[in-house]
C-alpha cells in the first residue's frame, strides 16, 4: 500500500518536483534574470557569459534587438532606440513633460492618456518596451534552466505607485510570465543579504539605482520582515550624476545645452564614463569634440553633492517615520551601481555612524534576493525557515471629499494587505449617485494628488441629503495594488473598481498587444488560450490535491469530500480534450465548490498558529 | 456579530494593558499562517481567502499596538462607538493644549532642534502618564464619561507629535 503523505498546509506533497521560478531585476539601466539552482541564488548568463542585460530596446520596421547592441546604436539612431524606460512606467503624458529631462523621443497619446512612442515599428507604449525587456530574460532562463517557468518575482522600486506597479503587472503578463510577487527592490537586497536569518534587529536599505532612489528600514525578527518604512525619490539615480557632469562638460567646452537627440547621448556617455573612471581614480582626462579637460575627484563631489544630500534627507525622513531612531539601526545594505562613487558611500556611512555592506555585487543583489524569494513562493522550500516579507504601501490612498480635499482612507506605510472602510453620505437631496474618486498622495489637496481612478455609485435610492450611508472599502493586496468598492448600506447598491491607473493601459490596449505579439510570433492564438486553460485547470488540481491531503480529513465531511473529488476527476477528464470553453466551466465549478474548503483551512492555519504559540509557553 | 474581536484573534483577554512584544511575536506567527505569500501557487479562492484574513490581522494588529487606538477599541467594545471630534467641556486641558502648542510655535520661529528634542520627550511622559489614568479608569462603567475623556486627550497629544514630525521636517530643509 502507498504510505500517507503528511504535509503542511500549503506543502506540495511531491517535494521532488522541483519548480522553476526566477527573480527579475527590471531595473531603469539594467536588468537581470537570477535563480536558485542547486540551493544557491545566482544570476543567469546570457549566450556570451553577460549576466547583465542593458535596458534598452532598439526597433527597426522588421525586428526588435534588446540589450547591448541596441544601447550601443543609442546614440546613432535615438528616435528609434528606448533607453530608461523605467521612468515612463505608470506615467502619463502630462507626467512625462514634467519630469523635465530632455528626452529625444516623439510622444503620442493613445486610448488613455499614456504616452506612446513612435518608432519606426510603430507605437509602442512604455509597458510593451518593457515586456520585450522581460521576453529576453524569461528566454534565457528557460534555455538555462531546461523548462517552463512557473512564475517570477519581479522587482520594483518600493517607492512605486500603484500606477507603475500596475504598469510592471501588465508588462510582465505580456511577456508571458506569471507574476508571483512583485517584490521591493531594497527588501530583495536585503533577503539577498541573508539579514532573515539574523535574529534580530533593524536595517537601511540604502539603494541608489540608474534612475531610482528608494531608502528603507526594515525589522527582522525570526524569519519575518517588516517593512517600517519606504522612501525616496523616483527622479534621482545615477543618470543624475551623469547629467551633472555633462552639464559640466558643455559648461567647460563652451557648447550650448540645446543639443540634438544624438549629441546629447554623446556627452551623456563620455560624463558617465568619467563617473566610473572617479570611483579608483583621484582624477580623470575627460574629451568631448574638440574639448578636453581634467575631472577631479573635488569637482565631481561638489557636482553631486547636492544630489546625495536629497538623498539622505529622504533616509533621515523614513528613519523619522519607522518611529526609530538613527542610531538603533543596526545594518546598512548598499544597492545600485551608482552606490560604487565612493563620495555615496562616505556621506551614507557619515549619517548612519557605520560602514556600509558591499559584499555583494551591488548591481545583482536584487536579482538574487528575488530569485531566493520566487524559489520560496514556488513552493520549492517551505518550513519553519520559510521567509516572510511584510510590505506596506509607500504612498496614502484615498478619496476626493467636497471642497477638492483628499480624505485619507489608509495612510503611507501601512502594512499590506489591508482592507479599510469608511462611510460617506449624500449632500443633495434625493442625489441618486456619488462620483467616486480615488487619490494618492500625501497633499491635502485633490489637485496636488496622483488621481487612480473615478468610478460612479448610480441607484442610490432617494433620501433627505445625509440619510443615505455609502461604504467605500479600499483593499490592496500582497502586491500594493488596490481595489475599491463602494456600497449603499440600506439598498444594498453597490460598484466597485480593479483600480486601473487613468493614464494606464486599457484592458482593450493590452488585448490588442497580446493579439500582436501572437501573430508576430507566429502562433494560434486559440491553441495558446487554451494551453492557458489547460495549465490553470492543471494548477488548480494540483492545489485542491494537495489540499484534500493535507486537512480533507479534518475539515470535510464524506460527503463533501466526494463532491470535491468528483469535480476533480471531472475537470481533469476534459483536461485533454481541445477543448478550452469545457475546461474552463469545469475550473470554475471546481474553485466554487472548494470555496468554503479554502475558507475553513484559512481559519484552521490561525488556530494551528495559536496552538503552537501555547505550546511554545508552556515550555517557557 | 460575525467579526472576530480583535482581542480573540491574538488570544488574548481584553485589556489596556498589553505585552508589546508578545503581541508583535503573536501577530508574526499569525502573518506567517495566513499571508498570500503562503498561498502562492494555491487556487484562487484559497488566495482571496488569504487576502481577506491577512487584512484582518493587520487591521487588528495595528489597532491593538496603538495605545489610544487600543483605548478607542476597548471602549467601543461595550458602548457605542466614540465619536472623533466632539466639543466635550475639558477647560483644563484646552488651557494646556494652548500652552503646547504656543510653545511649538516658538520652536519654530527660533528654527530649535534641541529644544525639538526636549519637548518631545516632555510629550512622551505627557502620553505615558494618561495611558496609565486610562488604564486605571477603563474598566469601570461608572467612569466611561472619564475614560472617554482620556481617550480625547491621548488623541490630541497623538496629533501634536505628529505636528513635532513635521516641524523636524520643515527644520531639516
Amino acid at each position: 500500500m502507498a504510505l500517507l503523505q503528511i504535509a503542511e498546509p500549503g506543502q506540495s506533497p511531491q517535494p521532488h518536483q522541483r519548480k522553476l521560478a526566477v527573480g527579475i531585476d527590471l531595473g531603469t539601466t539594467n536588468s537581470l534574470v537570477a535563480a536558485v539552482r542547486s540551493g544557491v541564488a545566482e544570476t543567469l548568463p546570457d549566450l556570451h557569459g553577460e549576466v547583465i542585460l542593458p535596458s534598452a530596446v532598439r526597433y527597426h520596421a522588421d525586428r526588435t534587438q534588446v540589450g547591448v547592441d541596441a544601447k550601443a546604436a543609442g546614440a546613432a539612431d535615438p528616435l528609434n532606440t528606448v533607453v530608461s524606460v523605467k521612468r515612463l512606467m505608470g506615467r502619463g503624458l502630462g507626467d512625462v513633460k514634467q519630469l523635465g529631462e530632455q528626452l529625444p523621443y516623439r510622444f503620442s497619446a493613445g486610448e488613455s492618456d499614456m504616452p506612446f512612442i513612435e518608432t519606426v515599428q510603430g507605437r509602442k507604449s512604455p509597458v510593451e518596451v518593457s515586456a520585450d525587456i522581460l521576453k529576453v530574460l524569461r528566454e534565457r532562463a528557460e534555455a538555462t534552466l531546461g523548462g517552463e517557468l512557473v512564475g517570477a518575482v519581479i522587482t520594483v522600486p518600493a517607492y512605486f505607485d500603484d500606477a507603475q506597479r500596475q504598469a510592471t503587472k501588465d508588462a510582465a503578463r505580456l511577456a508571458g510570465l506569471n507574476v508571483l510577487r512583485l517584490l521591493n527592490e531594497p527588501t530583495a537586497a536585503a533577503v539577498a543579504y541573508g539579514l532573515d536569518r539574523q535574529a534580530e534587529g533593524l536595517v537601511a536599505i540604502y539603494d541608489l539605482g540608474g534612475g531610482t532612489f528608494d531608502i528603507s528600514i526594515l525589522r527582522l525578527s525570526k524569519g519575518v520582515f517588516e517593512v517600517l518604512a519606504t522612501g525616496g525619490d523616483s527622479a534621482l539615480g545615477g543618470d543624475d550624476f551623469d547629467h551633472a557632469i555633462a552639464g559640466w562638460i558643455l559648461a567647460q567646452a563652451g557648447v550650448p545645452v540645446d543639443l540634438d537627440p544624438a549629441a546629447q547621448r554623446a556627452v551623456l556617455q563620455v560624463a558617465c564614463d568619467a563617473k566610473e573612471r572617479l570611483t579608483d581614480a583621484q582624477a580623470v582626462e575627460v574629451a568631448y569634440g574638440g574639448w578636453r579637460g581634467t575631472l577631479d575627484r573635488a569637482t565631481f563631489e561638489r557636482l553631486i553633492d547636492p544630489l546625495v544630500a536629497r538623498s539622505l534627507k529622504a533616509c533621515r525622513r523614513a528613519v523619522r517615520d519607522s518611529g526609530v531612531e538613527l542610531e538603533e539601526i543596526g545594518a546598512v545594505v548598499m544597492v545600485g551601481g551608482s552606490t560604487r562613487v565612493p563620495r555615496v558611500r562616505e556621506q551614507v556611512a557619515q549619517l548612519f555612524g557605520r560602514e556600509p555592506l558591499t559584499d555583494i555585487d551591488p548591481d545583482r543583489v536584487v536579482a538574487i534576493g528575488a530569485a531566493l524569494q520566487a524559489d520560496t513562493l514556488a513552493g520549492n522550500n517551505r518550513g519553519e525557515d520559510e521567509l516572510l516579507l511584510l510590505d506596506v504601501i509607500p504612498l496614502s490612498l484615498g478619496l476626493e471629499t467636497m471642497g477638492g480635499l483628499m480624505e485619507k482612507i489608509i495612510p503611507r506605510n501601512t502594512t499590506i494587505p489591508v482592507a479599510r472602510a469608511q462611510d460617506f453620505t449624500t449632500y443633495r437631496d434625493g442625489q441618486a449617485a456619488m462620483m467616486i474618486h480615488v487619490l494618492q498622495g500625501e497633499r491635502e489637496l485633490v489637485a496636488d494628488c496622483r488621481s487612480l481612478a473615478r468610478f460612479e455609485l448610480r441607484g442610490i435610492p432617494p433620501m433627505v441629503a445625509g440619510a443615505a450611508k455609502i461604504r467605500v472599502t479600499f483593499q490592496v493586496d500582497a502586491d500594493g495594488l488596490l481595489s475599491v468598492s463602494a456600497r449603499e448600506i440600506a439598498s444594498g447598491v453597490e460598484a466597485s473598481i480593479q483600480v486601473k491607473p487613468s493614464y494606464g493601459l486599457t484592458d482593450h490596449e493590452i488585448a490588442g498587444m497580446l493579439e500582436d505579439s501572437f501573430r508576430s510570433a507566429g502562433s494560434d492564438k486559440a491553441a495558446r488560450a487554451l494551453r492557458e486553460q489547460q495549465v490553470d485547470a492543471a494548477r488548480l488540481i494540483e492545489a485542491v490535491e494537495s489540499a484534500l491531503a493535507a486537512d480533507g480529513d479534518r475539515l470535510l465531511d464524506g460527503e463533501e469530500r466526494a463532491a470535491i473529488e468528483m469535480q476533480v476527476e471531472a475537470l481533469r477528464a476534459c483536461l485533454d480534450a481541445a477543448d478550452a470553453a469545457a475546461i474552463e466551466q469545469q475550473t470554475r465549478l471546481l474553485s466554487q465548490i472548494t470555496d468554503a474548503f479554502a475558507a475553513r483551512r484559512m481559519d484552521a492555519s490561525v488556530k494551528a498558529a495559536l496552538a503552537g504559540r501555547r505550546l511554545n509557553e508552556l515550555e517557557d | 456579530m460575525g467579526v472576530p474581536c480583535h482581542f480573540a484573534l491574538f488570544d488574548l483577554k481584553p485589556d489596556f494593558r498589553v505585552d508589546e512584544q508578545q503581541l508583535a511575536s503573536r501577530y508574526r506567527e499569525l502573518a506567517r499562517a495566513v499571508h498570500p505569500d503562503r498561498f502562492a501557487d494555491a487556487s484562487a479562492q484559497e488566495q482571496r481567502h488569504a487576502v481577506e484574513q491577512s487584512a484582518n490581522l493587520n487591521e487588528a494588529y495595528q489597532t491593538l499596538r496603538d495605545p489610544t487606538r487600543r483605548a478607542r477599541y476597548l471602549l467601543s467594545l461595550d458602548g457605542a462607538e466614540l465619536p472623533l471630534e466632539t466639543t466635550v467641556q475639558d477647560p483644563d486641558f484646552l488651557m494646556q493644549q494652548l500652552q503646547w502648542r504656543e510653545e511649538l510655535e516658538d520652536l519654530q520661529d527660533q528654527a530649535d532642534l534641541a529644544g525639538v528634542a526636549t519637548f518631545k520627550s516632555r510629550l512622551k511622559q505627557a502620553q505615558h502618564a494618561l495611558n496609565d489614568e486610562f488604564a486605571a479608569v477603563w474598566k469601570d462603567a461608572a467612569r466611561r464619561e472619564e475614560a472617554e475623556r482620556l481617550v480625547r486627550r491621548m488623541q490630541f497629544l497623538d496629533k501634536l507629535s505628529h505636528e513635532v514630525r513635521q516641524l523636524e521636517e520643515r527644520l531639516d530643509d
